[in-house]
């Protein structure tokens, strides 16, 4: 009873913050979300809609588009910087020369704000400025322009993004392999298995929880991905990378919808909750059953 | 000294394929109310009113929270 009462006692500094810029904003959104409310209306008054919104928002194609781009997104960024950030976590394992001055290196992109990296990106990849179009089209002929071709447009907001938060996924996977324990593997090489046996057998379960955490961190934040792809490409050319943060805000700010803004926002954080949530059972809750059967 | 991390929490395992609390079965119950809105409204609307995914999401909610 005495620990609740002292874990209260400090969590009191933190629950009137979250309170006030957590619960207070969600709620508010909440309402806004059934609610007629557009300055630029006849009508610019706030007005009761009931899930109007909603249903306006499940026929709007712009807006599916939007949110698929995002997955995709969120798909390809979230899974390179994995397979990337445990290659190079396995790379800092090992010594080498210059593995400190490496390590620094590596991990400069992450303390760049995004809207810094959005225009560093911008100046290496806009046509007729950057050197990245420039140099490939002097030495491979090949043509790169993400203001003209959707798909490098794409592919550059993802390689950016890789390059951006990589260097996370790097540590956090660091220092879930620093803390294992090195019986099982000494085991494991004892017994004879092959390299890729003690990886998928002892290396992947042991690094789950970690690659976990680091995948609902990953994925939140590229779902809601706005101020890089702002700077880089401004969520064109057309609509090729407004991915929905993007979206809401062109509803939200230049059109000032915002019962329709609150009302995509609401199901972003949806779509969110039930991908993570769906990630944790289908790999944690379900295996844990099967393992105490 | 006794801490609330030590006291058990009171899973089961229902029809779900999870091992749920309440609030598992709570939290589920409110995905998919909200899940069946949005597919009534874009695909079954035109047809059958919202109230009848209402009333259905309210009762599958009640089974998931009962027996999940």
């Amino acid at each position: 009873m005495r620990a609740n009462s002292v874990g209260w006692l400090l969590l009191t500094p933190t629950l009137p913050i979250l309170f006030v810029f957590g619960v207070i904003p969600f709620l508010y959104v909440l309402v806004i979300g059934f609610m007629n409310w557009n300055s630029f209306a006849a009508n610019p008054d706030m007005q009761f809609a009931w899930a109007e919104n909603f249903r306006r928002l499940v026929f709007d194609d712009q807006f599916l588009y939007s949110l698929w781009l995002t997955l995709k997104f969120a798909f390809f960024a979230v899974l390179s910087e994995i397979v990337l950030g445990y290659f190079l976590a396995q790379l800092f394992m090992k010594d080498f020369p210059g593995k400190g001055f490496f390590r620094t290196i590596h991990t400069l992109p992450l303390v760049i704000a995004p809207i810094a990296v959005g225009a560093t990106w911008r100046l290496l990849t806009v046509p007729g400025l950057g050197p990245l179009p420039y140099y490939l089209n002097r030495w491979l002929g090949y043509e790169f322009n993400i203001s003209r071709y959707i798909d490098q447009a794409f592919f550059t907001t993802v390689v950016m993004d890789v390059w951006h938060w990589t260097p996370l996924v790097t540590l956090t996977l660091l220092a879930a392999l620093s803390s294992l324990p090195k019986e099982p593997f000494e085991q494991a090489q004892i017994d004879g298995a092959n390299r890729f046996q003690i990886f998928w057998h002892i290396t992947l379960p042991l690094l789950k929880p970690a690659i976990l955490a680091t995948v609902f961190i990953r994925m939140m934040d590229a779902l809601r991905t706005v101020d890089e792809v702002w700077m880089l490409t401004g969520g064109g050319p057309g609509a090729a990378t407004r991915y929905i943060g993007l979206h809401i805000w062109r509803v939200v700010f230049p059109k000032t919808d915002y019962g329709y803004g609150s009302a995509m926002s609401l199901i972003t954080l949806y779509l969110t909750i039930v991908m993570c949530w769906m990630l944790y059972a289908g790999l944690v809750a379900r295996r844990d059953l099967k393992r105490a059967e | 000294m006794s801490d609330d991390t030590d006291r058990p929490v009171a899973e089961r395992r229902g029809f779900l394929p999870i091992e749920t609390n309440a609030f598992d079965r709570v939290f589920i119950a409110v995905l998919l109310f909200v899940a069946l809105h949005l597919f009534w409204m874009r695909f079954l609307e035109a047809d059958l009113p919202l109230m009848v995914a209402t009333v259905l999401s309210l009762i599958v909610g009640v089974i998931i929270v009962m027996r999940g």
